[in-house]
C-alpha cells in the first residue's frame, strides 16, 4: 500500500505527514508513506488545496489535516 | 476561554458510557446552547474588567498615555479574541458548503464576465491559504476556467477575508463591512477581467503551459459532510485559526494600543486624513510589504479610524496589507513569469488606490 502526502512544505503538510506515518505504523501492514512536494505532480492529480492525501493513487482528502485515526480508518477500509 | 471547556463537560454529563457510538445530543452540537451564553457573558464583562486591571490593579492614572494604552490593550484582547472565536466558528461552518472543488466545478461552466463576478464572490467564502495558491491556480486552469476568471478568484480570496469581514461587521457595523466586501469584490472583478483581456497566457511558466496541454479534467466529486461533521470541522477550524492567529492579534492590538495612547491625533489625521492627497498611496506603500494576518490588521484599523484617518485611506491600507503580500508573490512566481506577476500586482494596487481615493472623495 502506498500513501502519498501532497504539500509544498507548510506546517500543515508536515503535520499530515507525521499523522500518516503514525497511522501506517499502527496499522501493522506494509505501508509506504511518501511526501510529494512537486507542484506539477499535484496539478496532474487534480489537487486543488494542500495538504492532500492519496492512498494507492486515489486522492482521499484535500485541504485538511486528517487525524491519525482517520488515516488508519482509510488504510483499513 | 469559557466556550472551550463546555464541550468536554457536556459530553461527560450526558453520554459518558456510550460516547463514541452514542448519538449524544451534546456531542452533536448541543453544547453550543451552553457555550453561547457563556460567550455573551464574557464579552460583556471585557470592558469593566479592562478598567479594573488598568486603573485598580495596576493603579495607572485614567486619561494618562500609559493608562489609556494599557486599558485599551486589556479591553481589546479579550474582545477581539472572543469575536474571532465566534466568527471563525460561523465562517468555518459556512465554508463546509463551499469547497475549492465545488468552486472549480462551478467556475468551469461560466465564461468571462459572469465568471469573473462569480469568482470574486466565491473568493470571499472559499477556504484559502496562500500555500495552496499554486495547486489551486493550476487546478482551475486545467478545469477550463479562463485565466482572467482565475485571477479574479486569486485576488478576492485573500483580499476579501471572511474573518476580517466578520470582525469589521462586529466592530464597526454593517456599513463598513459591506463597503469593504463590495469594493474588494469590485477590485477582484475588474482586475481579473483586465488581466484576462491582456492575453497573458504566454507569460505562464513553461511547466504550467505543459501541464495545461494535458486533456482538461472533468468535474470532480464533491464532499457532502453531515451536520455533526460540519460542527466538528468548525471546532477544528477555531482551534487551527485562533491557535495560529493569536500572536498576530496580540501584536496588532499592541501596535494599536501604542498608537491609541501615544500618537497625537493631529499627526495621523495629517498623514492619513482626507485632505492629504498622498494619504492613499502612502497607505498602500506602507501596506504592501507588511505581511499580517487579516485578523491582526483589524485592531490597527480600529485605532487608525479612531484617530482621524480617512476611511478610504484606511481601507486601502487594510487591503494592501492582506490582499497583496510579498510571500504570496514569491509563491506565485513559481507559476507566473515576471511580466505577469508585475501586471498582477500593478493592476490590483491600482484598484486599491482607486477605491481609496473614491471613498475619501465620497465620504
Amino acid at each position: 500500500m502506498l500513501i502519498e502526502v501532497f504539500g509544498p512544505g507548510c506546517a500543515k503538510c508536515e503535520t499530515l505527514l507525521k499523522h500518516a506515518k503514525h497511522a501506517a505504523e499502527q496499522s501493522g501492514r506494509i505501508v509506504e508513506v511518501v511526501k510529494v512536494s512537486d507542484y506539477a505532480a499535484m496539478a496532474q492529480r487534480g489537487i486543488l488545496s494542500t495538504p492532500a492525501l492519496a492512498i494507492d493513487g486515489v486522492v482521499k482528502s484535500q485541504g485538511k489535516v486528517l487525524a491519525s485515526s482517520d488515516i488508519l480508518d482509510l488504510i483499513q477500509k | 476561554m469559557a466556550g472551550e471547556q463546555t464541550p468536554e463537560k457536556g459530553s461527560g454529563m450526558c453520554c459518558g458510557a456510550n460516547a463514541p457510538a452514542g448519538p449524544g445530543f451534546f456531542r452533536k452540537g448541543g453544547w453550543l446552547l451552553v457555550a453561547l451564553p457563556a460567550w455573551v457573558a464574557a464579552y460583556l464583562s471585557a470592558h469593566p474588567l479592562s478598567e479594573w486591571i488598568a486603573f485598580r490593579l495596576l493603579r495607572l492614572v485614567p486619561k494618562s498615555h500609559l493608562g489609556e494604552a494599557v486599558a485599551f490593550f486589556f479591553y481589546d484582547v479579550p474582545k477581539v479574541l472572543l469575536l474571532l472565536t465566534l466568527i471563525v466558528f460561523v465562517v468555518t461552518f459556512l465554508q463546509t458548503f463551499v469547497s475549492p472543488t465545488r468552486v472549480r466545478n462551478t467556475l468551469s461552466r461560466h465564461r468571462e464576465g459572469i465568471g469573473n463576478g462569480l469568482a470574486a464572490l466565491l473568493g470571499i467564502v472559499t477556504p484559502f491559504c496562500s500555500c495552496s495558491a499554486v495547486p489551486l491556480f493550476i487546478g482551475f486552469l486545467r478545469a477550463g476556467v479562463p485565466l482572467g476568471v482565475t485571477f479574479s478568484f486569486l485576488v478576492s480570496a485573500p483580499m476579501v477575508n471572511e474573518v476580517a469581514l466578520g470582525m469589521l461587521f462586529a466592530m464597526f457595523g454593517w456599513k463598513v463591512a459591506l463597503l469593504y466586501a463590495l469594493t474588494g469584490v469590485a477590485i477582484a472583478f475588474v482586475s481579473g477581467f483586465v488581466l484576462g483581456r491582456m492575453r497573458m497566457e504566454g507569460h505562464l511558466e513553461g511547466w504550467v503551459q505543459d501541464a495545461l496541454k494535458a486533456p482538461a479534467l472533468g468535474d470532480m466529486e464533491e464532499e457532502h459532510p453531515s451536520p455533526a461533521e460540519r460542527i466538528t470541522a468548525s471546532v477544528q477550524g477555531v482551534k487551527d485559526i485562533v491557535g495560529k492567529v493569536w500572536p498576530y492579534l496580540l501584536a496588532g492590538i499592541g501596535v494599536g494600543a501604542l498608537i491609541h495612547g501615544y500618537v497625537p491625533q493631529a499627526l495621523l489625521a495629517g498623514l492619513l486624513g482626507k485632505q492629504a492627497w498622498y494619504s492613499v498611496p502612502l497607505a498602500v506603500l506602507i501596506g504592501v510589504p507588511l505581511y499580517a494576518n487579516a485578523a491582526g490588521v483589524v485592531p490597527v484599523v480600529e485605532v487608525l479610524l479612531g484617530k482621524g484617518a480617512a476611511l478610504g485611506s484606511t481601507l486601502a491600507f487594510m487591503m494592501a496589507v492582506i490582499g497583496l503580500s510579498l510571500p504570496e508573490v514569491v509563491i506565485l512566481r513559481r507559476v507566473l513569469r515576471p511580466r505577469l506577476i508585475a501586471a498582477f500586482v500593478g493592476v490590483v494596487a491600482l484598484g486599491i488606490l482607486l477605491v481609496g481615493y473614491l471613498f475619501n472623495a465620497l465620504l
